[in-house]
Order: structure tokens, then C-alpha cells, then sequence
């Protein structure tokens, strides 16, 4: 009833797109390199860079269509929705999260300079599913029911988007950090980007793969004065220890600790890299705060539907289960960041601590409670 | 008052001097000071952050409601933090997070914030709801403005407008009613981003009414049954008659009495579990019958996410085992006990214990009671060995059998797994196969598997303010989505006479998302030019 050729077809089909994925990560951060900032704050990539821009935005268009590809196989293999257990939703929040990245920041918002940094975050979860890999079955009794498609793709998509919106909370964070600090050297008094998207209008809402091709680049020492006002230490050595810490804590595997403590701290030193390409911080807080609250409404609705679903597998629509705690202490968080974003005080930097703190309840959610703590939800594992 | 009297200088008429105390509000000052506080968003922002950081410690800490065995590992300290530390969380209640008097607190003050939030919303929204769209003044000094020029008469002018402007709510004045003395439609979007708020948070209150009254007015109850088509005819437990006495355990709400059961009986007719070929479960089906007066009023089935409901009461598939017949009798046929005895789950293994004499201990009779294990797939290995195999399913079952005697205390109303095994127990355990009686107790009794069936344990629930959480779900849900994604605009077309046509003069602002405005406002002024034909030069103003 499994169909083994498929579901073999499926995995060497993921194990494609993983590699794809972290060429593509690869290429993003070459093209990130190859940019210049001209007089006006304008970030331009060089010929090169535009080349290997493409390359990357090629290589992560392969990557879904064949991560799509092992996903669709899987799911014939299995006769079922190719989200049955936590290697087959890691992986579809993986491709989503591309898959987003790539329609909405990359071609809607124009920040193809953020692409690597979701990118990673994609080839992350993927390497956790390659932790949980499950062959492909039919689902236990208490998963089968048509809810299955409600409410664990809703979670599943939501999950995606916060995780797209994470990735621009964080860079925020860090730009308007720097912006700051270089304000604040520089004497200039700052209001900038605490207003966050409020401001964001008139010229700085250039398009990014505009090319300088005369290679006369008039640099502006204040943008890259963006990088030398953060510690290069930081960023490394926070990834390395969050990520680490936290694998070590879910899976108690060492050595894929050391793998996500080090490719966390290799992403943290990206992102101060990139600091003088980001988009301004202002732009970065809307973005996160659109994709935050695009993604809102259908974890609650995944949340509305996971207590239906309760109701009519245990006989009752909230318990208090682990993961029904999980679900709810998040969407307090990202409630909280909603509100806090339109409370005078807490918008910018405070509203996205807050972000930040539901993005980890989140992954508390998705992979503590379902590795470490024993509850109803034990099973998907 | 002692600083000022403490001052010899101060004479009794001069005006007290140096720092004053400050003034000490009254209780009603308190009450409304707090009462302002609590309307504050950074106090909601507060109370929903305290309320996320129970959740998180309750997803860490055990709670009893859920897992009670753990929270019984943590207070001795063979599990967890160690005894110590689960004696602080056990004073502070974290073992029952969401039963606890503080939890209940901050989810009252967060709904009296929310309360105290919401009337003053109420009352604008309801303002400006009866409120039409106001004359715009000014218009060439808004953010964005455009003028057209078209041959139309001016009334004609802004009936186009209005159909450019159709998705808006609109209100047309004359132009006595204007400050430039022209006539002008007045239009505005996005309301129910405020309404959709409204109904959002208001839905809350819904949710929580929901949830309380299907807590006071609602039954849980559970109850275990073994299958009728095997053991009907041994005494044994194959139905049960919907009341408060026959449930194995239950928590029934407040106002749930004893006269809310609905007594209709339910028999356990068949319980079915099959498996796939990697040996997970496919499926648990227990077929029921439901009798009411004596007579049969349907047949069905109970499976995982398929409950059966029966007059307001569900039936859910929760639990089930395997249920060996035990026959025990004496070397003289005495039959001592013959009945299925119902086995859980403890790891590879299914145990249980039965009852097998119940003797007065004060009168020097004996007690007597089994122990049973059973691996439902035992196996030899290659040398011999009696190893456990993969199949849940009873391919080979093997039942151990070991016996307790003397003072077992099972005089005591206790479950049959309880009695007291601090004797140890009499003698090696029994080994059964099914059919095949075994001698324990040196051939003073023989024991038997006699037949292997299964037990199937239900939830039982009434839950009234289903539909209450439910439509306060949607409603929730439909409030959010303008909320969020619904954006104020406010636009003015203002139609000036020149020549023998008009000027129309389009102007608007944003509330909200100011950045796309720009977008949507060109394409409002490109529609209106073309619905007007105006020439494509006659574009003037400042789209900023």
C-alpha cells in the first residue's frame, strides 16, 4: 500500500533540493558581497553580482519545483497529505518559507538581499527533518480525519510565514541597531526608524538590482560606518550558543548541535556583513510586520481548528494539552506584537523583541513540545 | 504633618513650609486611577504577557490535570527538578497552572483592561458610523492631490466620480456646505478596520461565556467496557446505563445533577483494533448498541475522531486493552473466579490484576489475587530464548500468572490492582497459554486463560456552549482579518466650474500604510480621467 519506489524517489528528490537550496544560499550571500552603496544609500550590485544573482534566484526557483516534486511523490507514496509526521512538515515549512520568500520578499518587496538569510532558515528545518526522517506510512487512527488537511496545513503554513517574518524581524534588529549607533556617532539627532512603517515613503524605495556599471562608486563612509559600530563578536557567538543550546535541548544530539550552532554562528556573521545592504530598518520592520500579520490570522484559524479537531477526537476542545499550551502561548506573543505595534512606546525595537520571543515560542512549540515533553501530540514524532 | 510640626519657626498662622507630603488619594481617587491604568495598552500588553508565561512554565511543568503520574514523580523527586524544587512549584501552584487563583485573576483583569478598552471604542465607532464623511478643506494642501480637467458640468462631474469612487462610503455636498464654496463628494474606506477590531476583541467575551457554561453545565465522564459477544453471558461488565453510579470516573460540572443523565444503555457488542503491515494501527472500532427501555434504539460504531452522539451525550473511543477470560478453581472444582479481567498497557507488555478470593482476614480466611502480565507475541530467539516480538496483535499470546496470598487487604472498596504486595507474592508465576490450564500454588489451584478478548474505554461528554465557542471562534476569525488587512482612506473629489466645464479637484490621506497610498490613489485619478475624458495632459498636482 506504500508505494517504496516513490517514496525512495521522494527522498533522493528532498536530498536534491537540499543541496540546491544551500548552492542558492551560497550564491545569495556572493551576490550580498558583490553590492555597493552609492552617495545616496542606494545599494547597487556590480555586473558580477547580478550575475550570481541570478544564478541564486535559478537556483532557488530548482529548489522548490524539485522540493515540490518530493513532496507530491511522498504524499502519492504514502496515499495521503504529505504532512502525516514532523519530517514531512519541516519539510513543506521549508519549501513554503522558499517559496514565499521568493514570490513575496524577493519579487513583490524587491529585498532579494534577504533571500540567503530565508534561505538558511529553510535548509535549518530541512536539516531538522533529516533528524526526524520517518518513512513514508499511512497515518495513525487519531491523525486520520479530514481535519488533518485544515488544520496541520494552516499551522504549517502560518509557521512558514512567521518564519519569513522572523528572518526580517531579526535583520531589522540588527540594521536599526546600526543605524543608530551610526547616528548617534555621527551627532545626528535620530527619529528614523521607531516609526517604523509610517516613514517609509520617497526616495530610499529605489529598486535593488540596479546596476552602477561605470564601477565609479561614490561609497558613503557613514553606511559602512554601519558595520564598525557592531562588535563582530556578537554575532557569531549569540547564533552559536542559541542554536546550540536549543538543539542539544530537543534532541540531544551533539554533533547536530555543533552543525546548527555553527551554522547559526555562520549566519550571524552574515547578517553583520550585510548590514550596509539590508534595506533601511523602517522598511524592514513593515516587512516583518506585513508578513507577521499576514500569518496571524491563519495560525489562528489553525489554532481554531486544532480545538474542533480535539473535540472530536478526545471528546473535548481544549485540555491544556502541551501543544495546545504551545499553540497559545504564541499567539499571545504575536498578538502582543500586534498590539505593541500600534502602542506609542513600544513600536520598533520593543515590538520586535517581542517577535522575536513568539518566533522562539513557535519553534518551542513545533519542536520542544513535540520531542521533549510527553502530551497528546507525542505521536507525531 | 510631623515635618512641618518639628519646625519651631513655623508659627501657628504662616503658611506650612519646606517639602510637603503629597496629598493621599481617596479610595474612590484609587479606584479610578487603577481603573485608568488598566485601560492602558502597555497594562494589556503586561497582563498578555504574564498570561503567555504561565502557559510556557505550564508546558514545562507537569500539570496534574493532564499528567497527574508525573506530578506524583515530581513531588517525590524520582523525576524532575528533585523534591525540593517541586516543593517551591507546588506552593506557588504551578502544578495547576490553569486552575489556579492567579491564573483566574489575571484572566479578569485582562477582560476587565479589555472592558475597560473597549466601551470608549464602542462609543466612537458608533459616532462615527452615524457620522457621514466630512467636507475636506484645503484639498491642494493634502498629501495627495490631482486635478482634472473635464467638459462635463460639474454635477455631472461628481455622478462620475461617485462611480469611480463606488467601493467607498460616500456622501455628496452642495456647495453652500463646502469652505471653498464648491460642491464636493466626500468619501471614506476602511471602517471595519476599526469595527473588525470591535468584533474581534468583543468575541473574547463570547469565547469565555462559551467555555464557562460548558464548564458548569457540562458531563465527563469515562467507563470501560469488555466485549458482549465474548463475555455476555459471564457477569462481566459489557454495558452500562447512562448514570452518575455507573461511570468509572467522572467530572461532572456544577449545575450537571444526577438528573441530567440521560440513562439509556449502552452495550459493548464487538471492539475491534487492526493494524498495518509496519504495524501501526489502523483502526479501533467499537461497535455499540444503544438501548433505551429495554429496547435497542441503534447500532453503531466508535472509532478514533468518529464519536457516536446519543441525546445530547458523545461517545468517544479513548482507551482500550486486552480482556483474558481468568478461570481460577480449586484442586476439588470449586470454581473461585471466572471472568474477563481487564489488562493495560505497560510497554511491550499488557498487565493487570484480578480478584480471586476475598476472605475475612479478622476471621483467618484467605485472600487470594493474580498478578497478570501478557506479551501478546512471544517468540523464541535463535538459541531458545523467550523473547518479546514486534506484533501488537496476539499471534502467540503468553500470560504470567502470579499469585498473592494471605492478608491482602482486598476487603478494602479498593481497585483490584491495588491490594497489598508487601508479602510477596506465593511461589513461581503460572505460565498460561490460551485453553491450557496451569497449577499454582503447588496444584492447589489451577488457573486458565480461557479466552482472550478485548476491553474498549470511552469518553463520555456532554458539552453545552459548543455552538456559543464556536460561532465566537468565527467571529474572532472575521473580525481579525479587516483588522489587520483593512486600511482608512479618506478622498474628496471637488467639482470647480472653469469655462463651460470643471475642474475636479481629487484629493485624499491615509491612515494607514501610508506607503501604498500612492498607488492606490493614481489609479483612483487615472480611473476617474478616463471616466471623465479628460485629456491624458490635463494631469496637474503633486502625488507625494
Amino acid at each position: 500500500m506504500v508505494n517504496q519506489q516513490l517514496a525512495q524517489n521522494s527522498t533522493t528528490l528532498f536530498h536534491v533540493a537540499f543541496l540546491t537550496y544551500i548552492a542558492a544560499m551560497v550564491a545569495y550571500f556572493f551576490r550580498l558581497a558583490y553590492t555597493r552603496v552609492s552617495a545616496d544609500g542606494v545599494t547597487a550590485s556590480t555586473a558580477a553580482g547580478r550575475r550570481v544573482g541570478h544564478l541564486a534566484t535559478a537556483l532557488a526557483a530548482a529548489g522548490v519545483l524539485v522540493h515540490a516534486a518530493s513532496v507530491a511523490s511522498r504524499g502519492l507514496a504514502a496515499g495521503r497529505v504529505p504532512w502525516g509526521n514532523m519530517y514531512e512538515y519541516s519539510s513543506l515549512m521549508a519549501l513554503c518559507a522558499v517559496a514565499a520568500g521568493l514570490v513575496v520578499v524577493q519579487r513583490r518587496f524587491g529585498y532579494g538581499h534577504l533571500m540567503g538569510f530565508i534561505v538558511a532558515a529553510a535548509v535549518l528545518v530541512m536539516a531538522s527533518g533529516l533528524l526526524l526522517f520517518t518513512p513514508a506510512g499511512p497515518l495513525v487512527p487519531a491523525l486520520n480525519s479530514y481535519w488533518i488537511k485544515i488544520h496541520t496545513s494552516s499551522a504549517m503554513l502560518s509557521s512558514s510565514i512567521f518564519m519569513v517574518g522572523f528572518a526580517a524581524t531579526a535583520l531589522y534588529l540588527v540594521k536599526d541597531t546600526a543605524e543608530r549607533r551610526v547616528a548617534e556617532r555621527s551627532g545626528a539627532g535620530y527619529g528614523g526608524s521607531t516609526v517604523g512603517a509610517a516613514s517609509v515613503t520617497g526616495a530610499e524605495a529605489r529598486p535593488e538590482g540596479y546596476v552602477d556599471d561605470d564601477g565609479q562608486e561614490t561609497t558613503v563612509a557613514s553606511v559602512y560606518a554601519q558595520r564598525d559600530v557592531l562588535s563582530p563578536v556578537l554575532f557569531p557567538v549569540v547564533p552559536f550558543v542559541v542554536a546550540g543550546v536549543f538543539t542539544l535541548a530537543v534532541w540531544r544530539a551533539p554533533l547536530a548541535a555543533l552543525i546548527a550552532a555553527t551554522v547559526a554562528a555562520g549566519l550571524g556573521l552574515v547578517s553583520w556583513y550585510a548590514v550596509p545592504y539590508l534595506p533601511p530598518a523602517a522598511k524592514l520592520d513593515n516587512l516583518a510586520y506585513r508578513t507577521i500579520a499576514f500569518g496571524f490570522p491563519i495560525w489562528t484559524f489553525a489554532v481554531i481548528a486544532g480545538a474542533i479537531w480535539a473535540e472530536e477526537a478526545w471528546g473535548r476542545y481544549w485540555g491544556w494539552d502541551p501543544k495546545e499550551t504551545g499553540s497559545f502561548f504564541t499567539w499571545v506573543f504575536y498578538a502582543s506584537y500586534l498590539h505593541a505595534r500600534s502602542t506609542r512606546g513600544w513600536r520598533g525595537r520593543r515590538a520586535a523583541w517581542i517577535a522575536v520571543v513568539a518566533f522562539v515560542a513557535l519553534m518551542v512549540t513545533y519542536y520542544a513540545v513535540n520531542l521533549w515533553i510527553v502530551g497528546l501530540h507525542s505521536y507525531i514524532q | 504633618m510631623t515635618q512641618t510640626s518639628a519646625r519651631p519657626e513655623a508659627g501657628p498662622g504662616a503658611p506650612p513650609r519646606g517639602p510637603r507630603l503629597p496629598a493621599i488619594p481617596g479610595p474612590l481617587e484609587t479606584l479610578s486611577a487603577a481603573w485608568r491604568r488598566l485601560r492602558r495598552m502597555s497594562t494589556a500588553l503586561a497582563l498578555l504577557f504574564a498570561l503567555a508565561a504561565a502557559s510556557v512554565v505550564a508546558t514545562f511543568v507537569p500539570q496534574e490535570p493532564a499528567i497527574a503520574s508525573t506530578v506524583a514523580q515530581w513531588r517525590a523527586g524520582s523525576a524532575g527538578p528533585g523534591a525540593g524544587v517541586s516543593g517551591v512549584l507546588d506552593a506557588l501552584g504551578l502544578f495547576d497552572v490553569f486552575g489556579s487563583w492567579w491564573f483566574m485573576a489575571l484572566t479578569a483583569l485582562l477582560f476587565v483592561s479589555l472592558t475597560g478598552c473597549l466601551i470608549p471604542r464602542y462609543r466612537a465607532f458608533a459616532r462615527a458610523a452615524r457620522r457621514p464623511p466630512a467636507a475636506g478643506r484645503n484639498l491642494e494642501q493634502l498629501t495627495h492631490h490631482r486635478a482634472i480637467r473635464t467638459a462635463l458640468a460639474p454635477p455631472q462631474a461628481l455622478d462620475t466620480a461617485e462611480r469611480v469612487l463606488r467601493r467607498y462610503r460616500r456622501r455628496r455636498l452642495p456647495a453652500s456646505a463646502t469652505a471653498s464654496g464648491h460642491a464636493q463628494l466626500a468619501a471614506e474606506r476602511g471602517r471595519w478596520r476599526e469595527g473588525g477590531s470591535l468584533v474581534f476583541h468583543t468575541a473574547f467575551y463570547l469565547l469565555l461565556a462559551g467555555a464557562v457554561i460548558g464548564k458548569a453545565f457540562g458531563f465527563t465522564g469515562q467507563i470501560n467496557l469488555v466485549e458482549a459477544k465474548r463475555f455476555a453471558d459471564d457477569g462481566a461488565v459489557v454495558s452500562f446505563a447512562e448514570t452518575f453510579l455507573a461511570y468509572d470516573a467522572a467530572q461532572p460540572g456544577r449545575f450537571f445533577g444526577l438528573d441530567d443523565h440521560r440513562g439509556f444503555l449502552v452495550t459493548l457488542e464487538d471492539f475491534d483494533v487492526s493494524y498495518h503491515d509496519n504495524l501501526v494501527p489502523r483502526d479501533f472500532v467499537s461497535t455499540v448498541t444503544v438501548s433505551e427501555d429495554g429496547r435497542p434504539v441503534r447500532n453503531g460504531e466508535i472509532r478514533v475522531n468518529h464519536p457516536l452522539v446519543h441525546d445530547g451525550m458523545k461517545l468517544y473511543q479513548a482507551r482500550f486493552g486486552f480482556a483474558p477470560r481468568i478461570v481460577v478453581r480449586t484442586r476439588e472444582e470449586v470454581l473461585l473466579v471466572d471472568e474477563p479481567v481487564m489488562l493495560g498497557p505497560a510497554g511491550p507488555f499488557w498487565t493487570g490484576s484480578a480478584k480471586v478470593l476475598v476472605g475475612d482476614p479478622d476471621r483467618g480466611e484467605p485472600q487470594l489475587a493474580l498478578d497478570l502480565v501478557l506479551v501478546p507475541d512471544a517468540q523464541l530467539d535463535a538459541s531458545g530464548q523467550p523473547v518479546i516480538g514486534p506484533s501488537p496483535e496476539p499471534r502467540n499470546p503468553v500470560m504470567l500468572a502470579e499469585l498473592y496470598a494471605g492478608d491482602l487487604g482486598l476487603q478494602r472498596p479498593v481497585p483490584a490492582s491495588e491490594f497489598d504486595r508487601s508479602g510477596g507474592p506465593v511461589g513461581p508465576p503460572a505460565m498460561l497459554r490460551p485453553g491450557v490450564p496451569a497449577d499454582l500454588l503447588g496444584g492447589a489451584l489451577t488457573v486458565e486463560l480461557a479466552e482472550l478478548g478485548y476491553w474498549s474505554g470511552f469518553q463520555v461528554t456532554h458539552a453545552p456552549g459548543r455552538g456559543l465557542l464556536l460561532a465566537a471562534a468565527i467571529l474572532v476569525l472575521v473580525g481579525l482579518l479587516p483588522s489587520l488587512h483593512s486600511y482608512r482612506r479618506r478622498v474628496w473629489a471637488e467639482a470647480r466650474p472653469e469655462g463651460d466645464g470643471t475642474v475636479v479637484v481629487l484629493a485624499g490621506v491615509a491612515l494607514q500604510r501610508k506607503a501604498t497610498f500612492t498607488d492606490e490613489f493614481r489609479r483612483l485619478g487615472d480611473a476617474l480621467s478616463r471616466e471623465l475624458g479628460a485629456p491624458s495632459t490635463s494631469y496637474e498636482g503633486n502625488e507625494r
